[in-house]
């Protein structure tokens, strides 16, 4: 029985081999740094709903299996970081509308759009991560104010991974980390929130 | 066969290598030196989007040979460093070129997290190990006997890396380093495949390293 087992394994471990990659299924880390940045001086909410929370991409690639990222698990520790790295405060509110007095704003951010790329298709040594994210700008008494959508892209080089999950992982936390970088940098840059920072700092921003 | 006589023969054939021939070349254009407590860290360049791309074992490779030995230097880990001055050197962001860093390190909060760590060296390492040329054809049969291989086979790889050495304080390049290494590979096989492998990355690496530290102590 023993034996069977054995070679069962070893037949389906031969036949893996033979016909390429079986997909992977990942979790992206939930270690962010926290931006060096001069801090905006105003507090602020920020409101993930349960999509975002518990984000998970799937995808059927033809003769190249089942591939899963969970981003969800990530997010809440990534905005935290972020949000911390740019502003004097923070907290998280649980419902967009209503009045916050002690904060000035609202960040609402979503997940619009992941797209993914392993080497087999693109011929290339990379895995790739597109990440397209919208915020959402809310007053702090729930009126939107606008939004705005940011694509992260995230790559990593297979010959740096010991195996297909090791290196989509990677790739995703890169886009990740590139979803911050690119917030940090644009942030203030953005017409809405330039509008915004206007009224709440009264022309100081 | 003894186990004494096979343990020899294994260890015979580790110590055979193919050759390598390794070739470092040195731009100094401003003065260099590191006192105690200053610090140095070996970046990758990782540009956006797909574009060839340094090794991560390479750089931690050329960082871990300047951090031991003689005359060992103050190395910051990359990820520590990039951890500890997001976002400025992420891809999308990280300075190009010299000009671009002064500019950068003017943020407060980037300078003080610079001064802690005593930084006073920035490498940007650039390149790769690119397998050039291969040639030969093995062979191997399995039986219900035994089993055997026979051919030969050889290939040729070639490392080309470069690497530039920014002065945190002046935001001015203080040199370049460049560290070419190529060397042929051989397996022959009878009955048993014996590799000859040219160690041309790990040459390519320790002759960058030790040149590195020589440049940054002057």
């Amino acid at each position: 029985m023993l034996e069977r087992f054995a070679k069962c394994a070893l037949i389906s471990a031969l036949a893996l081999a033979a016909f390429g990659c079986a997909g992977a299924k990942v979790a992206v880390p939930t270690g962010f740094p926290v931006p060096q940045v001069s801090k905006v001086p105003l507090p602020v909410g920020l409101y993930l709903d349960e999509a975002l929370l518990s984000y998970v991409h799937r995808e059927s690639l033809e003769q190249r299996g089942d591939w899963e990222i969970e981003l969800g698990s990530a997010q809440q520790p990534m905005f935290d970081n972020l949000l911390s790295g740019l502003f004097i405060g923070h907290r998280r509110v649980l419902q967009l509308g209503g009045a916050h007095d002690d904060i000035a704003g609202v960040l609402a951010p979503s997940i619009e759009e992941l797209q993914f790329s392993i080497p087999e298709q693109t011929r290339s040594e990379y895995y790739e991560v597109w990440i397209r994210y919208r915020f959402e700008l809310h007053a702090n008494d729930g009126e939107k104010l606008g939004q705005w959508d940011l694509t992260a892209y995230g790559k990593a080089h297979q010959q740096n991974h010991a195996g297909a999950s090791a290196a989509l992982r990677s790739a995703a936390l890169v886009a990740c980390r590139d979803a911050m970088a690119f917030f940090t940098q644009q942030f203030g840059k953005v017409p809405v929130v330039q509008t915004w920072l206007s009224s709440e700092l009264g022309g100081s921003a | 066969m003894k186990p004494a006589r096979i343990t020899s023969i294994l260890l015979a054939c580790a110590g055979l290598a193919g050759c390598v021939t390794a070739t470092v070349q040195e731009v100094r254009e401003t003065a260099t030196a590191m006192s105690t407590g200053d610090s140095i860290v070996v970046l990758g360049r990782r540009s956006q989007p797909t574009a060839a791309e340094t090794e991560l074992d390479f750089i931690s490779c050329v960082a871990d040979n300047m951090g031991r030995g003689q005359n060992a230097l103050n190395v910051v880990n990359e990820q520590r460093f990039l951890d500890a001055t997001f976002p400025w050197f992420e891809p999308r962001i990280a300075p190009l070129n010299h000009t671009e860093l002064p500019t950068i390190i003017k943020q407060a909060p980037l300078a003080a997290r610079l001064d802690e760590m005593g930084l006073k060296y920035l490498v940007w390492i650039e390149g790769s190990t690119q397998r050039i040329d291969s040639g030969g054809s093995l062979s191997c049969v399995v039986g219900p006997g035994g089993g055997g291989c026979f051919g030969f086979l050889s290939w040729e790889k070639d490392s080309s890396y470069e690497a530039s050495v920014w002065d945190v304080e002046t935001g001015q390049t203080a040199g370049k380093i460049s560290s070419e290494a190529t060397g042929m590979s051989y397996m022959p096989a009878v009955i048993v495949p014996i590799p000859l492998i040219a160690r041309v990355r790990s040459s390519a690496c320790s002759s960058l390293a030790n040149q590195l530290k020589s440049f940054v102590v002057n």
